[in-house]
């Protein structure tokens, strides 16, 4: 039988073809059950004007009740954004992936949410301990345990 | 005329009573899905077969409404901190009030003696 996952994931990738994606998301890539790539840019004012991103989900067979691993994706063609709260290896520290996770988010739901964060930012840094945590981050961000922020950037 | 009956086919449909949507029309129906899942309410939640009451609905105070096996899934994560996945309030499971005619010997009476 299928995984909960797979079923889960069929019936949003139904609603990504028949409504398609909101402004500024692209499904890339999604043949799998096990790993989707889509394309994020933030449209109208923002510090990322004409920058595109791709955002890397990595699925477990117990998706929507695991969270999904998601990170920016960093190679030859894409790079991690520049933002307070996103490393320079692609990972994420955003509450809603970690221990504010809910299995009524999707992925569209994510990425709505990862494009409003880079939408509100208003100066372009890595965060301060960059360096320290790239050096010693695990290959999967669902590993780290990420300090939140109370701020809303 | 003489009409003989070879086979007939009986056709039922059914719902669960989710409360208040009595007059329910079919532009809200894709609403009506488990949202941790996604399949309707009417259908069962992934490790089910059957749809039906081996696959119940289980309804929060909150008045949030999911397949009870998918939310029994969650709640059994440490992650789900036992909140309910659309308001992340503590998850309490509402009795469920089944609307029914009261009957008039039920009712109190009034008439003074």
């Amino acid at each position: 039988m299928a995984s909960i996952s797979a079923r889960r994931l069929r019936k949003e990738l139904s609603e990504i073809h028949v409504e398609g994606c909101p402004v500024g998301i692209n499904l890339l890539s999604a043949d799998n059950f096990e790993q989707w790539l889509l394309s994020l840019e933030v449209m109208g004012e923002s510090q990322y004007p004409g920058e595109v991103f791709a955002l890397k989900f990595r699925f477990d067979p117990n998706y929507p009740i695991s969270s999904p691993a998601v990170q920016f994706v960093v190679d030859g063609k894409y790079t991690s954004p520049v933002h307070p709260h996103v490393y320079s290896n692609g990972h994420i520290c955003a509450s809603i992936l970690g221990n504010e996770w809910s299995p009524v988010l999707s992925v569209i739901g994510i990425c709505v949410t990862l494009q409003s964060m880079l939408a509100s930012c208003k100066k372009k840094e890595r965060p301060q301990d960059n360096d320290r945590y790239v050096l010693h981050a695990p290959d999967n961000p669902k590993k780290t345990r990420f300090h939140y922020d109370v701020d809303t950037v | 005329m003489k009409i003989t009956i070879r086979h007939w086919h009986a056709i039922a449909q059914w719902r669960w009573d989710i409360g208040g949507t009595s007059d329910h029309d079919d532009a809200d129906a894709e609403d009506d899905v488990c949202g941790i899942c996604r399949v309707p309410y009417e259908g069962c939640c992934p490790a089910c077969k059957m749809p039906g009451d081996d696959c119940p609905l289980i309804w929060g105070e909150c008045s949030h409404v999911f397949h009870m096996h998918c939310l029994l899934k969650w709640l059994g994560t440490a992650a789900s901190k036992q909140q309910c996945p659309m308001d992340r309030r503590p998850w309490v499971t509402a009795e469920r009030k089944i609307a029914q005619p009261v009957a008039p010997a039920a009712l109190p009476s009034t008439a003074p003696s």
